[in-house]
């Protein structure tokens, strides 16, 4: 290249974009691919992660195992995708309201879940009623989130909201 | 007493930053489709709005469909760059 000592730095060039749009061989079972956008699987992703998680740690063990990356573990991946629209399906069929609450509020607030506490709690005692997921922080000693973490100011509103 | 006619430019000054400021909160609204503008995007948040792009077509349209149109399988792009070798 044109690096030298005087110039480090790799020439750029503009971008040229690369689309395919060959299907996967028909022998590869197909699958339906998760079609929520980022604010409301990052709403839903803890739930997600309670009903999902021996699927999803069986393909990032087979991932971080294989050689050659994902082409090995199509397999495990197919299972992660079928779980997190089995989770997605049951938030819309039962919580739907409180969900689009959370995550419009997300969307709003730079998807910052501390800023959203107050519609996260109804939306967490909702699908703990109706579809038996807790929201837990993996790898800790499970004790549930601070709902809390708002200002002082507004503890009040949320504990009463919460506690309805 | 201070006549009004004194207090006067302090309204202009005060009305054009105030015009100025709405027009800008106003333009950002308008672009972000009624939300506050993303800020600090690292490599994560530009790809994940790349994918909800490729979902929606519509900037920062969001979508909570479990399953995704049958184009999405197909419609990822790789960026790449020409490398001449001279």
């Amino acid at each position: 290249m044109t690096t030298s000592k005087t110039n480090p730095r790799e020439p750029h060039s503009l971008p040229y974009y690369i689309a395919d749009n060959t299907q996967l061989p028909s022998h590869i079972p197909s699958v339906p691919e998760v079609g929520a956008t980022s604010a409301p699987l990052l709403s839903a992703s803890y739930f997600i992660g309670a009903r999902c998680a021996p699927y999803n740690e069986d393909f990032m063990l087979c991932r971080s195992q294989s050689r050659t990356g994902e082409v090995d573990c199509l397999k495990e991946g197919r299972r992660v995708t079928r779980c997190a629209i089995s989770v997605l399906e049951d938030i819309n069929k039962n919580c739907q309201n409180e969900f689009r609450k959370h995550w419009g509020c997300l969307e709003n607030e730079n998807h910052d879940l501390s800023r959203c506490r107050l519609d996260e709690a109804p939306l967490n005692a909702c699908v703990a009623k109706f579809l038996n997921l807790t929201k837990v922080i993996p790898d800790s000693d499970g004790t549930p989130i601070n709902v809390y973490e708002t200002p002082s100011f507004f503890q009040k509103k949320v504990k009463a909201k919460y506690e309805q | 007493m201070i006549p009004f006619e004194a207090l006067l430019p302090y309204g202009v000054i005060i009305i054009m930053f105030g015009v100025a400021g709405t027009g800008m909160s106003a333009a950002k609204l308008l672009r972000e489709g009624g939300n506050k503008p993303r800020v600090h995007r690292d490599a994560w948040d530009k790809m994940m709005m790349e994918r909800d792009m490729r979902l929606t077509r519509e900037y920062r349209k969001q979508s909570d469909e479990p399953i995704a149109p049958e184009d999405f399988k197909t419609s990822s792009v790789w960026r790449a760059s020409r490398i001449w070798d001279d």
